[in-house]
């Protein structure tokens, strides 16, 4: 009985023992069939892949496997390596299509939900390059007028074994080291699949526009705890460009380099002192081949080779971009009726008023807009301004102090309790209009916008400031003309439309810090028109380019009121001189276009490079004793024009390419 | 206590032995490997030959072996290339064994021989390559295409009602030696191929599969020679060509 007494509990002891090893055993034989966690990709990789791309850089010309089409191969064709030198470029990181193939290694940190451990946020790291994160969190993409960025913005979904990265928002630049250009309106698509210690990385770089079906390529990585990502840092300079000329662009004329791109395969690589290595020729590489093109990457290809079948008469499985360039571009500038806005930096935000920016600055000392926008949107204008300047001059927020809490307490109680029983202030007031220029789609809103502000005057003399009706508008005093006698006969807008402010000189300071910073509008002279200024707010550090610079079309030169392309590119060049980038050719000041994606010193670079390669091809081509049809029949614009171009509408690639004509006829 | 100890352990035991008499369907057999695919391969596929598209889609001239791991003495095998050689001693095919066959730009056949047999068959050289889930026969003489066993490798999620995701490892061993390249850089008898196969959508739609390829041979190589071969998938057999194996 004793021995019983004892029994019983224990015997109920070891059966619940018995029962929760036996839950623990099958939670963990489940657990092995049935895994919830994604797979875990964290830490540090080595590049470890035996391709051409990945173990050296493909020689100059060399587009063989990739499906450029026309554009895309004149784009590369006439890109010299020593862009790299230019001052804009020579930080880059590399270029988002290249980078897994670049050598360092990768490392791969995880954000995890602190409660659920799920991965909140992928963070890429390789040798050259900036922090590349990868949002796990659902969260949108970017509106398309936000910036573009070397690694581009990227959110992930786990899909089985693989993590899918979707990456939009990305700038210009290349498929391999070597060459091969990308616009800066492609999508790039990636699988990262961890197979044991081995991570294979599939990219997919959708660029329709020099592209005739998606560029994907494949490499591979292997775990490796001892492998150190270096950090490289930039210590570009002037002196790698030649030093003489800042704004110096590098690059081909058509046809110029041909030998040179096929030196490679004639003549072998360059080896010590610059002789050739014939022996290192890759002469059983056909050259039509080596031009890569849509039906050289399928097995049936061959066949040309042998001349069993034409290149023309072969068909091959292509594939489709799901990418609609157009669509992309047009994005940048909605032409919805709405009003978008954009933070910026510091006082400065960004407004797209059905299609057109307006940059606005809003502080203690009231409202400055960089243009009005259309005249139709006047309305939505003033209201997103009102509504914005009272949010972040004045804004509603909840008491987050009471009593001796609060700093600063003075008395029985703080000054903090206002917050709660009074009602917010009212929005500060449209002090000044600037216009960069005549244009109705930034001066269309004058009227209403500036009747709505006020601006302050001295009495002089020691007689009191007074507050004046309707705010100050500024420009340049060739604006005031044109605007005060438009052409064609035309009636003048009203006088309060007109500038009550021109300046004539090569700048204009406003008289004092306007929210805590200078604000400075600078002539840019002969540009698209004879009145074009641009505005530096320089403690924010953004600049406001009006029509010299847009990221949506050619700019649009007048050449009957004064315009030149070689005005425009000065005008851009000084926006250059003015920007810094803050890192790696990306961010710092912030420029906002005319029309189309906030950019930075990289983005506006990559403009102006196009219209200087542009100019001079025209102007190579008159050199040559063209004429208008004839250069416009040569295509001197072929490989932009499907960014930049416009087959109709207000301003077409033929008006801009017989205004660049005209321009050089003119020697501006 | 002793009994204490034994009634527990018996216990941990049938409830483990229940758990997996569960799993396997109460007593039925696992699923085959077809009912229990990680995913499905099977169709028409052609070869997007997008890298080295130099060394595969043209045959490079003798010494070229830029990227390959290999060893002094690969390297001097390599250096005797003769494709005529290979020609007059019926070897023009070792371009296509195992180790290389997927970087031959050509289309694709993939189906189930049977329930556990994924068969891949190639018009390039004619091959066909056999990947046993289950129940292999043992190796034969060494060939081409070696001895390959399969699994299924499954991603997470993989729970009641969830479409099963995942890959594909292969590891082929029993090869004839042959080429990685076509221009006579070797691989030995004792190489292991180790090939993983995945499965993306692309964002046009395309079905994309894409092979991983470890080639370890102590014999020619260094070390290991990685690469990833890429294939898209076709609606149907169109463009369908056998060849023969060339040696050059």
């Amino acid at each position: 009985m004793e021995s019983d007494a004892v029994f019983g509990p224990m015997m109920a002891r070891a059966v619940v023992v018995a029962a929760v090893l036996a839950a623990a055993v099958n939670v963990l034989v489940l657990a092995q069939d049935v895994r919830t966690e994604p797979t875990n990709i964290a830490g540090e990789w080595r590049l470890d892949n035996n391709e051409r791309d990945t173990s050296s850089q493909a020689p100059l010309g060399d587009y063989t496997g990739i499906p450029f089409n026309d554009a895309g191969r004149l784009r590369s064709d006439t890109t010299p390596e020593s862009i790299w030198g230019t001052l804009e470029y020579q930080c880059r990181p590399h270029s988002a299509p290249h980078q897994w193939r670049g050598l360092g290694g990768a490392s791969i940190l995880v954000e995890q939900n602190p409660l659920t451990r799920e991965p909140r946020v992928y963070h890429f790291q390789f040798m050259r390059s900036l922090d590349r994160p990868v949002f796990m969190d659902g969260r949108p993409h970017p509106p398309a007028y936000a910036p573009h960025s070397w690694t581009g913005f990227s959110t992930g979904e786990w899909i089985g074994n693989t993590l899918k990265i979707t990456t939009t928002h990305l700038k210009d630049g290349f498929l391999r080291r070597g060459g091969p250009q990308t616009t800066d309106m492609y999508a790039m698509t990636e699988f990262l699949t961890r197979h044991d210690d081995i991570l294979t990385i599939v990219t997919v770089i959708d660029d329709p526009l020099f592209q005739d079906q998606p560029y994907v390529h494949s490499t591979t990585y292997s775990y490796d705890p001892n492998n150190r990502v270096n950090m490289e840092t930039c210590n570009g300079s002037f002196a790698e460009n030649g030093g003489t000329d800042r704004h110096y662009v590098p690059h081909f004329l058509p046809g110029e380099n041909t030998d040179i791109l096929t030196e490679w395969i004639t003549k072998g690589g360059l080896i010590t002192g610059g002789a050739r290595n014939p022996a290192a020729a890759e002469d059983w590489v056909p050259l039509i081949a080596a031009r890569g093109g849509l039906k050289t990457l399928y097995p049936e290809y061959r066949a040309t080779l042998n001349g069993s079948i034409t290149v023309d008469a072969l068909k091959v499985p292509a594939s489709r971009s799901a990418v609609s360039a157009e669509k992309m571009i047009a994005a940048q500038s909605p032409r919805d009726g709405q009003v978008h806005v954009l933070p910026v930096q510091g006082n400065v935000y960004m407004l797209v008023a059905d299609g057109t920016n307006i940059t606005a600055s809003f502080g203690a000392d009231g409202v400055t807009l960089v243009n009005t926008g259309p005249a139709g949107m006047s309305d939505k204008v003033l209201t997103a301004v009102s509504e914005l300047a009272r949010t972040i001059v004045s804004p509603t927020a909840a008491n987050r102090c009471s009593g001796s809490n609060c700093p600063g307490m003075w008395g029985w109680s703080s000054p903090y309790i206002n917050t709660v029983i009074t009602s917010p202030a009212p929005a500060p007031p449209i002090r000044y209009v600037i216009n960069t220029s005549a244009a109705p789609d930034y001066s269309g809103g004058n009227e209403k916008l500036a009747t709505a502000g006020s601006n302050t005057r001295s009495g002089g003399f020691g007689a009191a400031v007074e507050t004046v009706e309707g705010a100050a508008v500024l420009a340049h005093e060739n604006v005031l003309g044109r605007l005060s006698t438009p052409a064609g006969g035309a009636a003048a807008p009203p006088a309060a439309a007109l500038p009550t402010v021109t300046y004539f000189d090569d700048f204009y300071k406003l008289p004092a810090f306007f929210n805590g910073e200078p604000v400075i509008v600078y002539h840019a002279p002969d540009a698209t028109t004879d009145g074009d200024s641009y505005v530096y707010f320089r403690r924010s550090d953004v600049i406001s380019a009006g029509d010299l610079f847009s990221t949506v079309s050619y700019p649009l030169i007048d050449i009957a009121r004064g315009g030149s392309v070689q005005g425009v590119i000065r005008g851009l060049n000084a926006i250059l001189d003015l920007a810094v980038a803050e890192y790696r050719s990306q961010g710092g000041t912030w420029i906002v276009p005319g029309h189309g994606r906030l950019s930075d010193t990289a983005d506006v670079a990559s403009y102006r490079n196009m219209l200087v390669i542009i100019r001079d091809r025209v102007q190579n081509l008159i050199e040559k004793g063209l004429t208008l049809e004839q250069v416009k029949a040569a295509r001197p614009s072929m490989d932009f024009d499907g960014r930049y171009g416009s087959a109709d509408g207000p301003w077409t690639t033929g008006m801009f390419i017989e205004a660049v004509y005209r321009s050089l006829q003119e020697k501006k | 206590m002793r009994t204490l100890v034994i009634t527990a352990a018996v216990s941990v035991l049938a409830a483990t032995a229940g758990l997996h008499a569960q799993q396997a369907g109460r007593g039925a057999p696992p699923p085959a490997a077809r009912e229990a695919a990680a995913l499905d391969l099977t169709g028409n596929w052609v070869s997007v030959v997008i890298e080295d598209w130099k060394w595969r889609m043209v045959t490079p001239k003798k010494g070229v072996y830029e990227a390959l791991p290999l060893n002094p003495v690969g390297r001097k095998i390599a250096d005797t290339w003769d494709p005529a050689r290979d020609e007059a001693a019926g070897e023009q095919c070792r371009s296509y064994g195992a180790a290389n066959i997927m970087r031959v730009p050509g289309r694709l056949r993939i189906s189930w021989q049977d329930a556990n047999t994924l068969k891949i068959d190639t018009d390039a050289g004619t091959q066909s390559r056999l990947f046993h889930f289950a129940a292999a026969p043992p190796p034969g003489q060494p060939s081409w295409q070696g001895h390959s066993l399969a699994r299924w490798e499954y991603g997470p999620g993989r729970g009641r009602g969830q479409a099963r995701t995942g890959n594909l490892k292969v590891v082929t061993t029993n090869l004839r030696p042959g080429y990685l390249r076509k221009n006579g850089a070797p691989y030995s008898a004792g190489t292991t191929v180790t090939e993983y196969y995945d499965l993306n959508t692309l964002p046009n739609g395309d079905q994309w599969m894409t092979v991983t390829t470890k080639v370890e041979d102590p014999q020619y190589l260094v070390r290991h020679y990685l690469t990833t071969s890429d294939f898209k998938k076709l609606p149907d057999a169109s463009g369908w060509n056998p060849t023969p194996c060339s040696a050059r």
